[in-house]
């Protein structure tokens, strides 16, 4: 499916929206450039889980974990990795799959490698059509 | 009083002594190992490197920080527990536990940015009982970008924070738009200053504003959040601003334009910085503020912060770390730990773990 947002808040319903289609134990990746939205999108999802926390950059810690009323949020950020297997290393695994949690990885086309034969694997891709438009396509839950 | 203190939260092993003679932090040694260029091959950072790295390097870098000193002079161990990653924080903290048991000596647990805060005082001519409080402090970096009101040393509150981005992250961002390499922050602040510089040399020339000057106002790049009534930050909608801009230039352009928009960025940047951390000094009638962090290093945020105190608020103390405690190092970790040293406040070597989330304002 489809769907073209023209603004933030847009992007952040959306987003809301779809996390209320969640079960628990879902791995989404996140495709999408510097600028795309990913950030927003990720931040509509914590708030359809019911996270109260702010959603912050988890760039520079590579992982940060939130609890939500309905889900928890394990949102990684693969920008700084070169390897796969770096995730690994930080514990981000133990996450994925788990009943009680929802990953999401942005930049998750750096990371191929990890991806292949996830269960509950969802992949989501922002593209920035130029000024607010943007693209949003996902597979139907 | 003499604490050995241990930093490995990220990118850097760090070990350092720090003396508190007649009530000032004096560093005796302050040793830092850097891995920038080592992740740089790899073209970003790569936590199981950065751990490996760590174990590598953390016992001859202790070594060498001890120099003739021996470990029975030492009071105590202070070390990083967090934030940051993982993988690097255990490396520090073990490493202090195993010598904590071996020399019987009391394990402090520091936080990271409690650190940066406390790198003010660092061969501070002022003595710490004379450092007047409640302070605030703009704590920024890759990190972090937290406005933190002291009513204490170790009593802190977050008043505000970035809402996404942090500054040092938005920075490299930027440099990656405009392909000046990742992680490229220094590479943005070095080439605002020199179209700054290049302004004024001109300006002072011709006593007239450039052609290339002029151009600053042919774009403007929004200050998101610089009327807001909290003292949140948000930059990534700045950084968006910067690639929706470069979007629309030739690649000769961007080129001529990048120490432009590189101003015009690091600009709106520190407005907001600094019109945030003024209004909160105000509410909060703090008496002294510190700017923390690596992005302290900025020597634009570090004028206009400066300038923006002296004319607005009256009687009230402005400290900047020296550019050498401003990135990360060990000896702010160790005089951090001297606080906590005072009240006694040890960790019990067979519970503490690392906090790779800790918030500055939770007692660990």
């Amino acid at each position: 499916m489809k769907k073209i947002t023209t603004s933030e808040k847009q992007t952040f319903e959306l987003a809301k929206e779809f996390a209320a289609n969640l079960q628990g134990g879902e791995v989404i990746a996140l495709y999408g450039d510097l600028g795309a939205g990913k950030t927003v999108f990720v931040r509509g999802l914590a708030a359809g889980l019911g996270v109260k926390e702010i959603v912050k950059s988890p760039t520079f810690v590579i992982m940060k974990c939130y609890l939500g009323k309905k889900l928890n949020l394990c949102h990684i950020d693969a920008y700084r990795l070169s390897r796969g297997a770096e995730l690994a290393a930080i514990g981000a695994l133990d996450f994925w799959g788990k009943k009680n949690t929802v990953s999401i990885i942005e930049w998750a086309d750096r990371v191929p490698e990890l991806l292949n034969g996830v269960k509950n694997l969802i992949k989501i891709r922002i593209e920035h059509l130029g000024q607010d438009k943007r693209k949003i396509s996902f597979p139907l839950l | 009083m003499l604490i050995l203190g241990i930093e490995t939260s990220c990118d850097e092993t760090a070990a350092a002594l720090v003396q508190i003679e007649n009530g000032r932090f004096c560093v005796k040694s302050n040793v830092v190992l850097s891995q920038v260029k080592i992740h740089a091959r790899y073209g970003g950072v790569v936590p199981e490197v950065a751990a490996r790295k760590h174990l590598e390097t953390i016992i001859p870098i202790i070594k060498q920080a001890l120099g003739r000193i021996s470990p029975k002079d030492i009071d105590a161990i202070a070390t990083t527990t967090g934030p940051g990653l993982i993988t690097s924080l255990l490396v520090g903290i073990e490493t202090a536990r195993g010598l904590a048991f071996a020399w019987g000596k009391p394990f402090i647990t520091v936080n990271h940015l409690d650190g940066h805060i406390i790198a003010n005082l660092l061969n501070c001519r002022l003595q710490i009982a004379d450092c007047r409080l409640p302070a605030l402090a703009l704590v920024v970096s890759g990190g972090h970008t937290e406005l933190i009101l002291m009513k204490d040393f170790g009593k802190y509150k977050i008043i505000g924070e970035t809402l996404d981005d942090a500054v040092g992250e938005a920075f490299d961002k930027v440099a990656k738009i405009l392909g000046l390499g990742y992680p490229g922050g220094h590479a943005v602040a070095r080439m605002a200053e020199q179209f700054n510089l290049e302004c004024r040399i001109q300006n002072a020339e011709y006593k007239l504003n450039s052609a290339i000057c002029n151009l600053q106002s042919a774009f403007s790049l929004p200050r998101p959040m610089l009327n807001s009534p909290d003292f949140n930050f948000s930059f990534s909608g700045l950084k968006t601003a910067v690639l929706y801009l470069v979007q629309k230039l030739s690649d000769d352009e961007r080129k001529k334009l990048t120490p432009t928009i590189c101003a015009e960025f690091q600009n709106a940047a520190a407005e907001v910085l600094v019109k945030k951390t003024i209004a909160a000094a105000k509410k909060f009638k703090v008496k002294n503020i510190f700017l923390a962090g690596g992005v302290a290093a900025n020597c634009h945020l570090r004028e206009s912060l400066g300038q923006a105190i002296h004319d607005n608020l009256i009687g009230i103390g402005y400290f900047v770390p020296e550019l050498k405690y401003t990135g990360d190092n060990a000896a702010m970790i160790a005089a951090a730990g001297y606080f906590k040293y005072l009240k006694k406040d040890f960790a019990d070597l067979e519970k503490l773990d690392a906090k790779p989330n800790w918030r500055i304002d939770e007692h660990c």
